[in-house]
């Protein structure tokens, strides 16, 4: 591209125009950020052209959050070069991020509950008349249009916590395109959203960048990827581990080892096991709106993932069974006995644990040490409790930390300075004090790295063949795929899903999980 | 029906109609303009700084001081004379600005430095109290006449007190359709989203405490012309009446719901209440223990009430 005659006399030493086929919008040099004692991002490189999407590929925790956010000024990076059209990008804030052009549609919404749609979509960024006086007539028809755009014909005067999660997402990205973005960053935007909705959602990403609109968008459906990106970056463990142009097709194998590291890990089939009789039962479980009916059976030392969309009543429905939620209605069988639990205490006995969803807040005491979280389940399940046996913790405590593998300076260390996988390992292994039967894990790889991330199976597969039972709720498919013998699909809190062998693929589960259940009987 | 029904102020519209048929069966002559005129300027303070506290309230804050804060501008208004300072009009002036920088103070402890509202003002508060008595150690002295002329004047015969509470619901309304009212609000609904949405949160929480505090000089203002004179006390019973009556207008105090028109019940709620309990002869040092009772049982009539329609 000769047109412009600066490209001519650029300097020496600075990147030539002349190389790129079209002009960089946004260019980001070795970015590096950490959280505590986590890595998040450890020197990423990224260039975006206008006009373009990039897809941005990568595990769970593999950065690509953290990394959207510094570009959109919500997190302030430790290091690293950020370059917009030609200028330098050093913002601290959201705001001076949206006045470079630069809007972000998060992830996970974060909309003000009490207002309603159409000032949710406007929030901050108010269409006034003159002396700030809201003109809701106008907003309320700009957000009608921009909605309508989207597809959704949704009454803009309710309240945005009455939504659904796939409308709070269409709120979100009509939010970001309410700002008319010069560089739009899309967060695994159809997560929540049906495939119609993502349809719309792809005509509107094409209308922006048919203006020079540049377009970041992350997901982990691959289909989409190969439908709506231009170009590939594909991030593991804080880097960028591969980037390229997909001129029309996409190369999944590729991608697939990029993110992982590993090419055989995709591939490496899960070995048949032996499984034991029945352990736990569930029959049409209730509980209160999350869980609505839930017919399921566990067998010793069986791996079963529990899938779905965001917010189907997963997490619940493990906590219920954990006896930290009151059963409405059903029963629940553990060996052939029903129980009825009313405090958590009353299925730790019986060998059931919960390794929450939150583990600083609900797992560990995060101002404690090592050791002492380490201890507190045999203390609390001790039978004379007056008895603080000091010498016997300190050993369990060692040899938890040795077969877990946890890295930590010793058990005197405090647990919050730790890693956030080997925090993870500390959850599970105060439950190691008791004899687990059962081990309900929500979310078990949340942030995470990879490495950790498989040390984790690593330990539930020992546990799994030594007769303890594993039911898994995470949010990554592809982590249930490589490590479950059988997974489970929620939707609407009922079980909707039993997939296993080679019915076990995320095709047949997305549409299980989307509700769609002629794919959905029992395999 | 529908808008009351969000806003969540039917239950507390029917404690209303209550404490009222109570109030009329107790005072007499309750519907004489003499009764109204006379409840009307007892009720303005507590509605001025009932709604102050929804306004912080909203935007997911709390003011424990604004009791001890009306003392203190009462304790002022009584220690400085209006000829010192040119007059009855510029020593109200002078007030208002005392309570905006007390309301400074509070904003800046709690944005700012990003102390915990609930205890930080808690704590500003005892320090207003201890000033207001170092400046009136015993009650006393007196306040200019004219302030009290002015409050129980008459502007197109409509009561000054009436006009004041107009004025600040006016001022309210203004607000709320105002991109700063909304942007209140938002913060208050979930700051989160306000920050990511590029709302300054800090500076917005800022505004909220120094608007609040305008109405909480009007209303010391107001309760110093009824009293005329100086008392580091007067002002300590409107902290709770404050937070009661906001909850009982149906304002959340997780910020972000809530309705001026919730508060103004609230306010008017636990006005007539304390009107009833005097009226009806109970022994003056019973008074506040009946207060108390009537207030819990209110905020217990609130909750339950909330709590059945959220399941509905």
């Amino acid at each position: 591209m000769l047109s412009s005659p600066d490209a001519l006399v650029t300097p020496a030493g600075e990147p030539s125009r002349l190389s790129s086929p079209a002009e960089t919008l946004l260019g980001v040099r070795g970015i590096t950020k950490r959280f505590g004692g986590v890595v998040a991002l450890d020197g990423v490189d990224l260039t975006l052209a206008r006009g373009r999407v990039l897809g941005l590929l990568g595990a769970n925790g593999s950065g690509k959050s953290t990394l959207s956010r510094i570009i959109a000024g919500e997190v302030v990076p430790d290091g690293g070069t950020m370059e917009m059209a030609g200028a330098p990008l050093s913002h601290a804030s959201p705001q001076a991020a949206a006045r470079r052009g630069i809007i972000i549609a998060h992830q996970h919404p974060s909309l003000a509950p009490d207002m309603p749609v159409w000032e949710n979509i406007f929030l901050g960024a108010e269409i006034c008349a003159p002396g700030g006086f809201i003109n809701r007539g106008e907003a309320r028809r700009r957000a009608t249009g921009i909605l309508a755009e989207l597809g959704s014909t949704m009454d803009i005067g309710q309240p945005a916590g009455v939504l659904t999660a796939a409308g709070q997402q269409l709120v979100e990205i009509a939010r970001a395109l309410a700002r008319s973005p010069r560089l739009l960053i899309l967060d695994e935007p159809t997560a929540a959203l049906a495939g119609a909705e993502v349809a719309k959602l792809f005509a509107a990403i094409r209308r922006l960048t048919a203006k020079g609109i540049g377009v970041i968008f992350i997901s982990h459906r691959l289909g989409e990827i190969g439908a709506i990106c231009d170009d590939i970056l594909v991030m593991r463990n804080g880097r960028t581990a591969g980037a390229w142009t997909t001129s029309g097709r996409l190369d999944e194998a590729r991608i697939l080892s990029l993110m992982t590291g590993d090419p055989d890990a995709v591939l490496r089939p899960m070995a048949a096991r032996a499984l034991g009789d029945t352990i736990l039962k569930l029959q049409g479980l209730r509980a209160g709106s999350a869980v609505r009916g839930v017919d399921l059976e566990l067998r010793r030392g069986e791996i079963v993932g529990l899938a779905g969309l965001q917010g189907q009543g997963q997490a619940e429905l493990l906590e219920v069974i954990a006896g930290h939620r009151r059963i409405d209605g059903g029963t629940l069988w553990h060996r052939d006995r029903a129980v009825t639990p009313s405090l958590p205490r009353d299925m730790i006995r019986r060998g059931v644990c919960l390794v929450p969803d939150d583990r600083l807040r609900q797992g560990l005491f995060s101002g404690e040490s090592v050791g002492e979280n380490l201890g507190y389940v045999k203390i609390a399940l001790a039978k004379r409790p007056w008895t603080l046996p000091l010498a016997e913790l300190g050993q369990l405590a060692a040899a938890t930390i040795r077969r877990l593998l946890i890295k930590t300076e010793g058990p005197e260390q405090l647990v919050s300075a730790l890693s956030g996988g080997n925090q993870q390992k500390v959850v599970i292994g105060k439950w190691l004090a008791t004899d687990i039967e059962v081990l309900l894990l929500s979310d078990p790889t949340k942030g995470v790295d990879i490495h950790a991330r498989s040390e984790i199976y690593a330990i539930i597969g020992e546990l799994a063949a030594a007769g303890t039972t594993a039911l898994i709720f995470a949010s990554e498919i592809q982590e249930l795929l490589l490590h479950c013998d059988r997974i489970l699909v929620m939707y609407e809190g009922r079980i909707v899903g039993n997939l296993s062998g080679a019915a076990m693929t995320e095709p047949r589960i997305m549409a299980a999980a989307f509700g769609r259940a002629s794919e959905g009987a029992d395999a | 029906m529908r808008a009351l029904r969000h806003a969540g102020v039917i239950p507390s519209l029917l404690m209303l109609v209550v404490v009222l048929a109570l109030n009329a069966r107790l005072q007499h002559h309750f519907f004489s303009m003499l009764s109204f005129e006379d409840n009307v300027s007892t009720f303005t303070p507590t509605i001025l700084i009932c709604l102050a506290q929804a306004i912080i309230v909203l935007s997911r804050e709390l003011d424990l001081s604004l009791g001890a804060g009306v003392s203190l501008i009462n304790c002022f208004l009584a220690t400085v004379p209006a000829s010192a300072v040119g007059g009855p009009w510029a020593l109200m002036g002078l007030a208002l600005l005392l309570a905006l920088a007390l309301g400074a103070i509070n904003g800046l402890i709690v944005t700012v430095f990003g102390l915990p509202s609930l205890i930080a003002t808690f704590a500003t508060g005892a320090v207003w109290y201890g000033l207001a008595l170092t400046m009136v150690p015993q009650p006393g002295g007196t306040i200019d006449e004219t302030i009290g002329n002015v409050y129980s004047d008459t502007v197109f015969h409509i009561p000054v007190p009436l006009l004041i509470v107009l004025a600040a619901m006016l001022i309210w309304t203004v607000i709320g359709r105002h991109r700063l009212g909304r942007r209140i609000v938002a913060v208050g609904s979930n700051p989160v989203a306000a920050f990511q949405a590029g709302i300054p949160v800090a500076g917005v929480k800022f505004i909220a405490y120094l608007v609040g505090w305008l109405l909480v000089g009007l209303g010391a203002i107001a309760i110093s012309a009824q009293t005329l004179s100086g008392d580091a006390g007067v002002g300590t019973a409107y902290t709770l009446t404050s937070v009661a009556a906001v909850v009982i207008g149906g304002i959340s105090l997780a910020g972000g719901r809530g309705t001026p028109w919730g508060a103004l019940v609230g306010a008017l709620v636990l006005g007539i209440v304390a009107n009833v309990i005097y009226f009806a002869g109970i022994p003056s040092i019973w008074q506040e223990f009946f207060k108390g009772l009537v207030i819990v049982a209110a905020l217990g009539f609130m909750v339950i009430e909330q709590r059945r329609t959220a399941i509905a």
